[in-house]
């Protein structure tokens, strides 16, 4: 069983390796990236992640125990960054490894949906300002269509 | 963050007061991410406290609404639970991560 709450870039590979086990045939992995959203203020370059380490760590051990629990997975990881994670770099990694595939889906899928709604981890874009189109060439196009 | 037992959590502790945490909009519409409150030797319930600090910062007031508490790191279920010094309490806003 893995939790982690990291500055650190998230590897997959290294997720995979948390799930590796002889008796478990079905192993999903689900990474969430940032996009480079648009919002009014310009397109997103970065997420600000915090948290509030004591009980995000606690509940995060605990969904770990839940999908042990709920869907037989022998193995199961729940990493998160905080601090600034920028567009196309990973933000967070779960997943499962049970016996079969449709568990380990199943497992991955409540992980996320779980993490997202009882996890304490708030995000803040960063966002690119829309730079002005220059002057010079606003006025040379009303002439040339004028 | 302070932990139990810390030397700036006993600092709090001797100054009398509880050590607030405040998350996202909430840490927005206060100014900062952390506070000392005076709280008195007896304790305060849970809900004087942020009834202080929302008279204090009325843009609290919306987002007290729609957050949850924790107190020591355990989610608080009874708002007359009492605060004492050198105790901390933490505003969670709804949660955003992944």
């Amino acid at each position: 069983m893995s939790v982690r709450l990291s500055s650190r870039p998230l590897v997959p590979s290294a997720a995979y390796r948390e799930l590796e086990d002889p008796t478990l045939g079905g192993v999903v992995l689900f990474a969430g990236r940032v996009r480079a959203d648009p919002t009014e203020s310009g397109t997103v370059r970065a997420l600000l992640y915090e948290t509030h380490r004591g009980p995000a760590l606690r509940v995060m051990e605990e969904l770990e125990t839940e999908v042990k629990r709920r869907f037989g997975a022998g193995r199961a990881v729940v990493w998160h960054r905080v601090g600034r994670v920028r567009v196309g770099e990973i933000a967070v990694i779960v997943g499962a490894a049970c016996g079969h595939r449709e568990p380990a889906f199943e497992a991955t899928r409540y992980l996320i949906e779980q993490l997202k709604r009882t996890v304490p981890v708030w995000k803040e874009a960063r966002a690119r300002p829309v730079r002005p189109r220059p002057r010079r060439r606003l006025r040379r196009r009303a002439r040339s269509t004028g | 963050m302070t932990e139990h037992g810390s030397p700036a959590r006993r600092a709090t502790a001797a100054a009398g007061h509880a050590r607030l945490l405040l998350f996202s909009s909430a840490r927005t519409a206060v100014g900062t991410g952390a506070l000392d409150w005076p709280v008195p030797a007896q304790g305060t319930p849970v809900r004087e406290l942020l009834d202080e600090l929302s008279r204090a910062h009325p843009a609290l007031v919306a987002i007290l609404a729609h957050s949850r508490i924790f107190h020591d790191g355990v989610p608080v279920f009874r708002l007359d639970e009492r605060v004492r010094a050198g105790d901390e309490v933490a505003v969670h806003p709804p949660y955003g991560g992944g």
